[in-house]
């Protein structure tokens, strides 16, 4: 029995290994890994602090676990306590673990407030989500790009005003600590602010029909040179505008 | 005299008997059917992303295994075996010869099979199943996006369901408020009891909003309504709000009992009392009661007002602390114990080890800024399995095998049930353990391929594998089950010998108890 349940753990031990070892290979950008935007910066300090409060009760509560298992099994001639309250300890177990909620509240309501205020914005898009594909336009330039990765310049702030003509769809890109959905009827915001130039790929993130799976999101960071140079391209074709009777605003 | 029984006048006896024993058994034959097609959308759901580029399921139907998946496996395999438990044993824990009303609580069981019916129906009307995700979200249920029949099958299938748990929701209150032996006040009921008296609380506020939510997908789908077509003004943000308000209560619908069986099943095996036996009642109650106050952090990515978010968050951090109270209650009554392990001990260690780390997760999803990265992501479904698969399946194991031999008269094979633990535990952690890197990856739940994200691929074959594990369990407790219940009855009133640690009714009454459970009432001191 014993050795089963070592057994046991020395193989979930390995699986996280495992899966660690696969992780560090993959060359897709996440927030966790390589967070592009302050914001996702925020998130991964917030997320490392979170599970640095929490550790210590996972840790205790396994290990009395794991120690009660292998301690107090039955033996011949063995005596159960008779134990079965204690009100001290019992405030005790409550009140500490809502000490430590309210400890991992606080730094969490800082990042929400840096994630719903934005910085003053340099460029305007408008996200409007389609079955199956994103188009972006930029109310400044008198853009619309329809199924084509997003070009955006770096290190500016960019927000984004989103909102979906059919279903619901959502907005994610991982390494830009941004996850918002477009609903149709409604107008929802982000913003992000990229530092270091790339492509950067995402994906819808909530289930909307047949092919949600292929609803790539490709977001192309270039700097300013670049992108002014892009944006006089764009003009040169200037697609016509489509008609898609959502509300632009 | 042994008379030879037709098998149909049984048949005719199971259709029509009120008994509270034999409806809770029935609960626990559909629950076991509908796992195996539950389990086994899993299996293919599975299969599929096993490859980047899965061809075994078109897009359509990934959809529909996975949404079907979910409606099954919550409203027809958790809770209907929560509430089987909860029949056979409320009334003879708390001294009571049936349910308050015994018709009624027939009728709840058997309007089941045509909400069952439904369901599987549901796959073949032109257009099939509904596609939407378990959730359900409009638009995408909307006329316009899914038009089949389906779609509507799905809704009256889980209208059907909903009755039955109100009926019985209203049921088990009555019972449990006005049959008490004499004696059996409150706080001397055991905590399965105390756990059903919350539970149904919770089913019979929360049920009502989900039947009103999905009635309103309806008439939006049929009569033209517009509650949820911004078209005409409605907004499918109300829908998650409803559908959150009834489905948030669902998760502790589907953990309370089981954390009930869990707290029977622990001071058997330990040969100890249940420690803080108030305390557990009282967190009970707490998750309950808050259990109603966090659905909107299923919103958080919807764009909800911050300040709204900013409760909801508050409100599910604070309840972790009830949930922990129990957690730690639980470690205190094995600690110090003279610990047997049999299958149902290890099922209920095993639910407590799994739990934590439930738990745990779920403190990380009260974070915002990291509920919103991993919103929608695979370690949500990591969390999601390791609260509904390690937390109530395990219970329900764990149930199964302790108070097998009172329903049957007959104890199943602990050697099977050996081996049936440790296939389930370590498949279930195979499976659902990696899942938490891969959301943090970045890779979103509900998707059919990964063709641009082959990095994906070797965490989800690891996955799949553990599948094959926990399937394996699967049919090794079926095995053992099918082949004990052919044996002789033998079993004594208390078979595990527990009756001086638990003082508890139902170990009490014979194996299986005889119709109507007590000749004469018993009185507790």
């Amino acid at each position: 029995m014993k050795k089963k349940t070592l057994f046991n753990y020395a193989l979930i031990l390995s699986l996280v290994l495992l899966a660690q070892a696969a992780w560090a290979d993959t060359p897709i950008t996440n927030w966790l890994q390589d967070p592009a935007t302050p914001l996702a910066r925020n998130v991964r300090d917030t997320f490392w602090f979170t599970i640095m409060m929490i550790m210590p009760f996972f840790l205790i509560a396994e290990g009395l676990l794991l120690y009660s298992v292998f301690k107090f099994r039955t033996k011949p001639g063995s005596k159960p306590a008779t134990f079965h309250e204690n009100v001290r300890l019992e405030i005790i177990w409550t009140l500490l673990p809502a000490l430590t909620l309210i400890i991992i509240a606080i730094p969490a309501y800082g990042t929400l407030k840096r994630m719903e205020v934005p910085p003053q914005s340099d460029l305007v898009i408008e996200v409007v989500g389609h079955q199956f594909f994103w188009e972006y336009r930029y109310p400044k330039y008198d853009i619309v790009l329809v199924d084509k990765p997003l070009v955006v310049p770096v290190n500016k702030v960019i927000t984004l005003n989103l909102t979906s003509v059919d279903v619901i769809h959502s907005w994610f890109v991982p390494a830009f600590g941004v996850k918002q959905d477009a609903t149709p009827g409604r107008i929802s915001n982000a913003w992000f602010q990229v530092l270091e130039e790339g492509t950067y790929k995402g994906q819808c993130a909530e289930l909307c029909g047949e092919l949600h799976a292929k609803m790539y999101i490709t977001v192309k960071v270039v700097d300013q040179e670049d992108f002014e140079e892009w944006l006089a391209k764009q003009k040169v074709q200037s697609p016509p505008k489509l008609q898609t009777g959502a509300s632009s605003s | 005299m042994n008379h030879k029984v037709s098998f149909w006048d049984r048949v005719k006896d199971w259709i029509t008997t009120t008994d509270h024993k034999k409806i809770g058994i029935m609960y626990l034959w559909l629950s076991l059917f509908v796992a195996i097609f539950g389990g086994a959308f899993a299996g293919l759901i599975r299969a599929q992303l096993s490859t980047p580029d899965g061809q075994i399921l078109s897009p359509i139907l990934y959809n529909q295994m996975l949404s079907m998946h979910g409606t099954l496996m919550i409203f027809f395999v958790i809770i209907p075996a929560l509430v089987g438990f909860g029949n056979y044993l409320v009334p003879i824990q708390i001294g009571a010869r049936d349910m308050a009303f015994p018709k009624l609580n027939a009728f709840t069981f058997w309007i089941l099979i045509p909400a069952a019916l439904l369901m599987f129906g549901s796959f073949f009307v032109k257009g099939g199943t509904l596609q939407a995700g378990w959730t359900g979200y409009p638009p995408l249920t909307a006329k316009e996006f899914s038009g089949s029949p389906g779609v509507d099958m799905w809704i009256f299938g889980l209208h059907l369901a909903g009755v039955s748990s109100i009926l019985g929701a209203i049921n088990f209150i009555v019972t449990i408020i006005n049959m008490r032996a004499p004696g059996m006040n409150l706080f001397k009921m055991p905590l399965l009891t105390w756990t059903w008296l919350v539970n149904a609380s919770i089913m019979l506020v929360a049920t009502p909003v989900l039947a009103g939510a999905i009635s309103m997908v309806l008439t939006d789908r049929m009569l033209g309504t517009g509650f949820f077509r911004p078209a005409e003004g409605g907004d499918p943000i109300l829908y998650q709000h409803l559908f959150w308000f009834y489905s948030h209560p669902a998760v502790y619908i589907m953990m309370l009992p089981g954390m009930g069986l869990v707290s029977m099943v622990l001071p058997a095996f330990a040969r100890k009392k249940i420690f803080g036996y108030k305390g557990l009642v009282y967190a009970t109650a707490g998750i309950g009661i808050i259990g109603f106050m966090v659905w909107g952090h299923h919103m958080f990515s919807t764009g909800i007002d911050p300040k709204l978010r900013m409760y909801f968050a508050f409100m599910t951090m604070i309840i972790a602390v009830p949930t922990g109270v129990k957690i730690f209650s639980w470690l205190a009554t094995v600690w110090g114990g003279t610990i047997r392990f049999t299958t149902a001990m290890k099922f209920g260690l095993g639910f407590i080890a799994l739990f934590i780390i439930g738990g745990m997760t779920g403190v990380t999803l009260a974070v915002i800024p990291f509920d919103v990265q991993v919103h929608d992501t695979y370690y949500v479904v990591a969390h999601l399995h390791y609260v509904l698969f390690g937390g109530s399946v395990m219970t329900i194991l764990a149930g199964l095998f302790f108070y097998f031999p009172k329903f049957s008269g007959r104890v199943m094979s602990e050697k099977l049930g050996n081996l049936t633990f440790w296939f389930i535990f370590i498949g279930m952690n195979t499976t659902f353990l990696p899942m938490h890197w891969l959301g943090i990856m970045g890779m979103a739940r509900r998707i059919s391929s990964y063709p641009e994200r082959p990095e994906f691929a070797f965490i989800n074959q690891i996955e799949t594998f553990g599948y094959v594990l926990i399937l394996a369990g699967g049919i090794l407790l079926l095995y053992n089950m099918f082949a004990t219940l052919r044996k002789p009855r033998h079993a004594p009133a208390d078979p595990w010998e527990i009756n001086d640690i638990q003082e508890v009714l139902e170990w009490k009454v014979s194996s299986p108890p005889p119709p109507e459970n007590f000749k004469t009432i018993p009185v507790i001191s």
